[in-house]
């Protein structure tokens, strides 16, 4: 004969019960924490640290958006990846899930195994109470802040590259948004990128960290212990910067959130156009092209594989991809037939 | 910019073209249709002058017997999907761009009908091997009239006699030879000649033609059906030509612009536009025989050559990059790859990276061929 179960039923607050303890955040922040929506875009360094936060905090729904499949040079800081995984073949979001899964089996996790564009963003993101940025690049940052400042709701921008990151909120309406701070994204493949430049994985895990208790508190309902500001910091330095960003609110003239011109959203500035072109190759063009600096281009990735450039072309070569990059910023990548692919190997190599 | 890409759509129109774009928009930009009011009739009336226009240029048996179309692929569907039944044989060469041959095979995949591919040598069909492949069950002949990625004309005359002796029906793909090989249909057997408006008769994008000859005229069904601005009463497709074909709203203003490109062509003639053609490719073709590693894909004869001609280019840079770096770094268009037809670069060896393709126009200079083969011996000489 069955126990009755109602007796033996244990209270879904049980096992948060450390947290629940902290006054500042209390049984009605777990509660409100456990029926909450997360959106998370993009699941590597970040996105793992991120997911792991928050699936053990019980936040009830994370929606988990990446494309890409893991690798094994992920695995020095992708925290929710292991070798079998690798031997798997699994794409990120689905090995995440499978892993957040058995961390929590409370909460719901959701895969969306997909290129986050300005096609699919509104639809992945309208029904979350807080949007995570987990990217690589400015193009989707800048559409996620587009994405959020048109539905109104908040994100919390963070980037990481060797041993510094910089993370801030965004309360559309009441902060600046990202445009307002940093109106456009530097152009391709002047920046620095994890491949480039090469990533520490706990100065990831800090910066991921920050937004994570940014985002149990937004969620728990606790937005008065929000930080407004742009924080820097430098884990190889030991610098620790605020920068006072909040006072830019409603004085910039923004062309997001003031004149509500989503131009990444609407496929405006979107920076790349794909074709292609061959077999195996796929041409990522800038639609804002801009002229490339080949020299300081190749002394950046002369570290990564074999680099050569003349007047007309630079040409790279690194784990089994060719590139061949012309002046204005537009690269021919051999290596590959998918789009979104050489999408993602733009923004790691060339930078976006 | 230098325009070497005219197979792909002419460039720049002459100026009577634009002009005319510019007026019909401001002036006359109504749909045609039957009755109506008088823009509309003015519309129709456009519609019909370049029908005229059409048939006189090409020779045809009745204006009527041009139906208007979106482009050479528009055209070139309506008349396989409107022709074929299940069970009929097809014959087409490996010289197709994939506005034949994609769909022919897609019917030959669904089990629907059976097809032969001809094989071309040096980039040209022999009457001979199409007519050897025609069988008793061969419903239709589909090929092109030049390649467009080699520009050989193909010997269409005795193909088409060939074609006619056997029952079967003709469709020839003008794509690239419309306005530049003489083509006359009161000569020459075709029941189905597909064009586009916008290359070599230099009209804008969104037009096209496709002329129906009698042999077609109980055998055709319509591809598209709809709204033909008459007759509305019908349940059916009305039969009357050309409507028939003609279902939806039609690019007048295209046609209309088309008209002046058309008239432009007739005064100068095809042969004195093909000659300026073939004189600037035979700079190209020098330039390539003195050129380390550069070689012209298959046989270059001007006498049987539209405006086009595609270049094997020399190891160690693919034709991807070259037009790339003509592009930004020497503005110059040129057209890279496959071109659309991936079956003549099987048969040259030239798959998967295809070939660099250069197509001037009437417009183009000895100079401008002169500068982009300037630039790619620059290129080359400095191939990392």
């Amino acid at each position: 004969m069955a126990a009755p179960a109602s007796t033996t039923a244990p209270d879904p607050l049980d096992r948060y019960s450390r947290q629940v303890r902290f006054p500042a955040l209390g049984e009605d922040g777990q509660r409100a924490l456990m029926n909450s929506r997360v959106t998370l875009c993009g699941c590597g360094a970040l996105g793992t640290v991120l997911a792991n936060h928050l699936a053990r905090a019980g936040v009830g729904h994370l929606r988990i958006i990446d494309r890409d499949f893991i690798e094994t040079h992920n695995l020095q800081r992708q925290i929710l990846f292991d070798e079998r995984d690798v031997a798997d073949n699994l794409p990120k979001a689905e090995a995440a899930a499978r892993k957040l899964r058995l961390i929590n089996s409370t909460i719901e996790v959701e895969p969306v195994v997909t290129d986050l564009d300005h096609t699919n963003a509104l639809d992945l993101m309208g029904d979350a109470d807080l949007i995570l940025d987990g990217t690589d690049n400015f193009e989707t940052r800048y559409l996620i802040n587009d994405a959020a400042v048109k539905l109104n709701k908040p994100w919390i921008f963070g980037g990481v590259i060797g041993s510094e990151g910089q993370t801030m909120t965004i309360l559309p309406g009441e902060t600046p948004c990202l445009r307002c701070v940093i109106e456009t994204a530097p152009p391709p493949g002047m920046t620095p990128t994890c491949e480039t430049a090469g990533v520490l994985g706990p100065a990831v895990a800090v910066i991921a960290s920050f937004e994570a208790v940014e985002a149990i508190k937004l969620l728990a309902g606790k937005k008065e212990a929000l930080n407004r500001d742009l924080i820097m910091v430098d884990l190889w330095d030991w610098t620790f910067r605020q920068l006072k960003v909040s006072g830019l609110f409603g004085r910039v003239d923004c062309p997001c959130c003031k004149h509500r011109k989503f131009d990444w959203l609407e496929g405006e500035a979107g920076s790349h156009t794909t074709a292609l072109c061959g077999r195996n190759a796929v041409q990522v063009a800038s639609r804002r092209p801009e002229p490339l600096k080949f020299p300081e281009m190749a002394d950046r990735l002369k570290a990564l594989g074999d680099v050569r450039h003349n007047a007309f072309m630079l040409r790279f070569a690194t784990e089994g991809y060719e590139f061949t990059v012309f002046p204005d910023g537009r690269a021919i990548i051999k290596g590959t037939n998918d789009i979104a692919k050489a999408k993602t190997l733009y923004a790691q190599f060339v930078g976006a | 910019m230098i325009y070497l890409d005219n197979a792909a759509t002419s460039f720049p129109k002459p100026e009577a073209v634009y002009r005319e774009l510019d007026r019909f928009a401001r002036t006359s930009l109504a749909n045609p249709g039957r009755a109506g009011h008088r823009m509309a009739m003015a519309a129709e009336k456009t519609l019909d002058d370049v029908r005229h226009a059409l048939n006189q240029f090409f020779r045809g048996d009745a204006p009527e017997r041009w139906a208007f179309t979106l482009n050479c692929t528009d055209a070139l569907n309506m008349a396989i999907k409107g022709v074929l039944n299940d069970g009929d044989h097809v014959v087409l060469t490996d010289l197709e761009h994939n506005s034949i041959s994609r769909p022919i095979r897609a019917l030959e995949k669904a089990g629907r009908i059976t097809a032969t591919r001809v094989v071309s040598r040096d980039g040209y069909v022999a009457a001979e091997d199409v007519a050897a492949a025609i069988t008793p069950k061969t419903r239709l002949v589909a090929m092109t009239h030049a390649s467009n990625v080699l520009g050989t004309v193909q010997p269409i005359e005795a193909i088409a006699r060939a074609v006619r002796a056997s029952g079967a029906l003709l469709l020839i793909d003008a794509a690239q030879s419309a306005g530049v090989v003489p083509i006359d249909l009161k000569a020459t057997p075709i029941d189905f000649l597909a064009l586009p408006g916008h290359k070599g008769l230099y009209g804008p994008t969104g037009t096209g033609a496709l002329y129906a000859g009698p042999r077609a005229d109980d055998v055709i069904r319509a591809w598209r059906e709809g709204g033909t601005g008459g007759d509305s009463s019908s349940e059916l497709q009305p039969s009357l030509r050309p409507y028939f074909l003609e279902a939806g709203s039609p690019n007048v203003l295209g046609v209309a612009g088309l008209g002046r490109g058309i008239a432009w062509v007739a005064e100068r003639g095809p042969d004195a536009l093909r000659k300026h053609e073939v004189e600037l490719l035979q700079q190209v073709v020098d330039w390539a025989d003195r050129s380390e590693g550069w070689r012209v894909a298959g046989l270059w004869d001007p006498e049987r050559h539209a405006g086009a001609l595609s270049l094997f280019t020399p190891e160690g840079i693919s034709p991807q990059e070259l037009a790339g770096i003509l592009d930004v770094s020497f503005d110059i268009a040129v057209r890279p790859g496959l071109h659309c037809a991936p079956y003549i670069h099987r048969n040259l060896g030239s798959f998967p990276d295809g070939l660099l393709r250069l197509s001037p126009s009437p417009f183009t200079t000895a100079d401008d061929v002169a500068q982009c083969l300037e630039a790619l011996t620059a290129i080359t000489a400095g191939v990392m």
